[in-house]
């Protein structure tokens, strides 16, 4: 069967058969930025955005997307012009082997997008799904933070209005 | 700054040596040879010192290496080679559902039926070879006994492998390896370590059949291998001591979680050799165990290490590759094995479940006079570095009391019909940490000492002479002169920093806080049993291809390797283009495994880039007209301090390579190997709120103090410690798989295994702590392991000093507490 899919921006017609799971498919036909971690949907490492949602692609039946609209990491930055999200992983140094990375940028990037001046405890939320085992998540939180500013900072870059701080409601008892 | 890997010790590095029976070694009175024998002076070069200020690369948060391929999905691990290999084939492997038993039939005929399968193998197939081998990734001969094959007619674990298939796709192998009919005659499984050695329980090996057997064995009693060492008179210290405290401690089984899933890719290329692509620790270890094993020459053996997602001493092992291999020579195309995370929880390896009994004594004045440690280790169905680990156990963790002046520690390694254990970040360290660092803590209290001040009296000080490292040893070569120690200024700006003098109490009386410390140490390397090598040359435009084997298991190798040649050269960390783990390319490497990869291939990387130096200035001195003793490299080119006139590193390049009279490559290259093993020092401080109706706690920060020498990178030092303090709090809290009366593990997946989530982690600080250790490179030790060995007893104690009771079994739950708290009422 095939799947008829915005994907990265573009309209793809993709090949599946009828038990592969989403992220068969995707990485099947090249996108092999989302991991294969466990196959039960616990990991975290195959997450893409699915009509605005994150999903563990592996655990989501490839049938059911069709007609959706799927985002992948590689949607994303270049090496040379990164997006904001993966230039904050990079700066605050918050990967090491790199094999959840992928999900972490996804889940961050969708979290952003509903709530773009998080917390220190709503980014741990951000990134809850993603079960990283070498960082133990302190830096990839401060990466979310970061990420945040960088995209609030972006935003009014862009708009050319005034730099408004946003580093108000950060400190909730979590101070790490 | 390596990272994540655990070791051997200098006893079993020897697999030859029968010897260690009961070792003893004189003590008592000082030793006057000590002094020549373990200088504390170090001949170190004078360049290896930079005070901060003028250091270029070292001591600099450099961008990770492969921080933007990562960020960006492009980083290619072993499964997303796929795409290079059009006739792929997929591996399924059959795994044994009984815990013991032999295998009477394998019916293979509707599988090998189906349509899209190429090949179906067993243990009578041609192309599985016959001999024991052992999945230890360890030097030559690995101290580790010889008890695995291939494909197995006897098994002894639920997930042993029996046969296995390679099919046009994932569906297709699973089908035929399902359609696969084992019949099995079962045996009664062995699943109380404790009872393994009782003449009832099942023999689990036959002692004939394995080769290469360690010091102490007796397979009628499941005893994979035994060992003990001792310093003075212990019963004597005993006899005289004050007083004497007995306690004893278990530790679970955990599992490395490692986020990529063992992967191996094998196929035979067009110049007919062998080549690998596999998520491994140990490419060079590998390489040599498969040609040993199917008795194939090294030379056609190539083992490539790609992106690997981590490692943790799970891959510090040769676990399927021979699977893989040998697939793919029967199938006669390439072949992929992709493992499945049940697989990990089964069939891989995992940390050393392990019973503790401590015993120290004390003179009238508090001093510590004797220290006695005994293991029982459970190694589970095959024993790869089973006795190597179990050394850890007393080796790490006893020397940070080195002045005690009698110490016995002793092991038994145990078989049962329970997961493999192996290698696990920090070695068995994790597991002696928490026997001595509670017990010390319950020591101190029952001396009625503040348990950091009892600490402060007794632990490791710069210019030590530690012999207890080398207990298992039968000489004194291995003893080790303390040659940079910060332990004093860990102890002391963790303290600070967790807030151990003005702690507040709750408001509500049923709620109690408390703090507890727990000193750590490690190694760096596998002292006397390690090699490192590198390989540096200049390209024409001035920049540099460093090929090392140093393993980079996402740690940020390749990033201080760079950090490492930049510093020694002059040049900037990204003129360095690193090529790594590839047998073909890099030179030999032991690999990613017991803190080793900084201190060991950081400083064969150091000598290598030396040594391109000194053909580079003398290309610049040819140029320049000038003495090299006159020159030095500046930003990007070398300059004579003399007339102050300048060559450019590229001019420097092009001359090299296509100048008129005189054409030479700056290049460089050195080996590395030294009996010294440093240890790493730490203090971990964890803050836990404990409410005495429920049981239930809180940990309200954790706080890690670490002396790992000079950092070489900070941030990803840090890391180091963050993710140690992980895998330490999942340890403490959440390890451990249950069985059923079968021996069926029922763990299956992520969900029925206590790995935190980032919402369960307490704030954390990590304080680097700057000493200087003269024989590593530019100052640094290792980070990997250390900070895996804290969070466990520093909890333990917390909740002792919160509500006074010792919880001596790990994890740590609300409910034991509730227990404790019971029985003391």
């Amino acid at each position: 069967m095939d799947l008829e899919v915005t994907l990265n921006g573009s309209q793809e017609r993709l090949e599946a058969s009828p038990a592969d799971s989403l992220l068969d498919v995707l990485r099947a036909h090249g996108y092999t930025g989302a991991k294969r971690g466990c196959d039960t949907g616990d990991c975290g490492y195959c997450t893409v955005i699915v009509d605005g949602e994150p999903r563990q692609s592996c655990i989501v039946p490839a049938k059911q997307t069709d007609g959706a609209t799927i985002e992948t990491i590689e949607s994303l930055g270049r090496q040379e012009d990164l997006h904001p999200v993966q230039e904050a992983f990079v700066e605050n140094t918050a990967l090491q082997c790199g094999f959840c990375i992928p999900g972490m940028i996804m889940n961050t990037t969708a979290a952003l997008r509903e709530n773009p001046d998080p917390t220190r405890t709503e980014a741990r939320e951000a990134i809850e799904p993603v079960l990283c085992r070498c960082t133990g998540f302190k830096k990839p939180v401060e990466a979310v933070l970061d990420a945040a500013d960088k995209m609030q900072d972006a935003e009014v870059a862009t708009d050319g209005g005034p730099t408004a701080a946003s580093e108000t409601s950060r400190d909730e008892g979590d101070g790490s | 700054m390596s990272k994540m890997e655990e070791e051997p010790d200098p006893i079993p590095s020897d697999a030859d040596s029968e010897r260690h029976g009961v070792v003893e070694s004189e003590s008592g009175s000082p030793d006057v040879d000590a002094e020549d024998q373990f200088p504390l002076e170090w001949n170190e070069p004078a360049e290896n010192r930079k005070e901060p200020g003028d250091r270029r690369s070292v001591s600099k948060s450099v961008e990770k290496y492969d921080a933007r391929k990562i960020v960006t999905g492009e980083a290619t691990y072993t499964a997303d080679y796929r795409r290079q290999f059009p006739n792929l084939a997929e591996a399924a492997v059959v795994r044994s559902d009984v815990a013991h038993g032999h295998v009477t039939d394998i019916d293979t005929s509707a599988a090998e039926e189906m349509d899209g399968v190429y090949a179906v193998i067993t243990p009578d197939s041609d192309v599985v070879p016959e001999k024991p081998y052992t999945s230890a990734g360890q030097s030559y001969p690995e101290p580790t006994p010889w008890d695995l094959t291939v494909l197995r007619r006897k098994v002894r674990m639920v997930g042993d492998p029996v046969a296995a298939v390679a099919a046009r796709d994932t569906q297709t192998a699973n089908r035929a390896a399902r359609a696969i009919q084992v019949e099995y005659e079962e045996l009664e499984p062995v699943l109380d370590y404790s009872a393994a050695t009782e003449p009832d329980a099942a023999q689990i090996h036959d002692g004939d059949e394995i080769e290469n057997k360690q010091p102490g064995h007796d397979y009628e009693r499941n005893l994979q291998s035994s060992f003990e060492g001792e310093i003075g008179d212990v019963e004597a210290a005993f006899e005289d001591a004050a007083e004497v405290l007995e306690t004893e401690w278990e530790t679970p089984y955990q599992s490395h979680c490692v986020p990529e899933p063992h992967t191996t890719i094998a196929h035979r290329d067009e110049d007919n050799r062998y080549h690998l692509i596999s998520s491994t620790q140990v490419p060079y270890h590998t390489r040599r165990q498969l040609a040993h094993l199917f008795d194939i020459p090294i030379r056609d053996i190539r083992v490539e290490k790609p992106r690997i997602g981590a490692g943790f001493g799970s891959k510090q092992a040769m676990v399927i590759e021979p699977i893989t291999l040998a697939l793919s020579i029967a199938a006669d195309r390439p072949v992929i094995y992709e493992t499945t995370r049940k697989e990990q929880f089964h069939a891989m390896r995992s940390r050393h479940p392990m019973r503790m009994r401590m015993r120290t004594g004390v003179d009238e004045s508090g001093t510590l006079q004797a220290m006695e440690l005994d293991v029982l280790s459970n190694t589970g169905a095959y024993g790869p570095h089973g006795m190597t680990v179990a050394g850890n156990v007393g080796t790490k963790p006893l020397p940070i009391y080195p002045r005690v002046p009698n110490v016995r520690f002793a092991a038994d390694i145990v078989h049962t019909n329970l997961p493999i254990a192996a290698a696990q970040r920090g070695y068995g360290a994790p597991q002696g940490h928490f026997a001595v660092e509670c017990h010390m803590d319950e020591l101190a209290r029952q001396l009625g000492e503040d348990p950091i001040e009892f600490r402060t009296r007794n632990h490791v000080q710069e210019g030590d002479l530690d012999r207890i490292s080398a207990i298992l040893a039968d000489d004194d070569s291995h003893a080790r002169r303390i040659r940079s120690c910060g332990m004093a200024e860990c102890i002391d700006r963790g303290r600070e920093a967790i807030g151990y003098d003005d702690l507040e109490q709750p408001e509500e009386d049923h709620l109690h806080r408390g703090v507890g410390v727990a000193l750590v140490a490690q190694g760096s390397g596998v002292a006397g049993s390690e090699l490192g090598a590198a390989h540096i040359k200049m390209n024409e435009d001035g920049s540099f291809i460093l090929q090392v084997g140093g393993v980079d298991t996402g740690t940020g190798t390749d990033t201080m390797v760079s950090q490492i040649a930049s510093e020694t050269i002059g040049c900037e960390p990204e003129d360095i283009v690193v090529h790594s783990s590839d047998t073909d390319i890099a030179p030999f490497d032991y690999g990613a495994y017991a803190s080793s990869t900084t201190y060991i291939t950081g400083q064969a990387v150091k000598k290598a880039a030396e040594d391109a130096k000194r053909s580079l200035l003398e290309w610049a001195a040819r140029m320049l007209e000038e003495s090299p003793a006159a020159l030095q490299v500046v930003a990007g080119g070398v300059e004579s301090e003399v007339t102050g006139e300048r060559v450019s590193l590229e001019d420097i390049g092009y001359e090299s390579i296509y100048g008129e009279d005189h054409r030479e490559q700056v290049m460089g290259e050195a080996s590395h190997a030294t009996d010294e093993s440093p240890p790493p020092f730490g203090a971990q401080f964890v803050d836990v709120t404990v409410d005495e109706e429920t049981g239930e706690f809180e940990i309200n920060e954790i706080v890690f103090a670490a002396d790992l020498g000079v950092a070489i990178n900070p941030a990803l030092a840090e890391g180091q410690i963050e993710g140690g303090e992980h895998m330490s709090l999942e340890l403490a809290v959440g390890a451990g798989y249950e069985f059923d009366e079968e021996g069926t593990p029922q763990v299956l997946s992520y969900k029925q295994y206590g790995m935190p989530r980032s919402t369960e982690h307490p704030p954390m600080q990590s304080i680097l702590v700057e000493t200087h250790e003269p024989s590593g490179p530019y100052g640094a030790k290792s980070i990997a392991e250390l900070p895996t060995n804290g969070v466990a007893p520093a909890l333990g104690n917390a909740v002792r000093d919160a509500i006074d009771v010792r919880i001596h079994e790990l994890p740590i739950t609300a409910e034991k507490i509730r227990s404790a708290l019971e029985a003391a009422e």
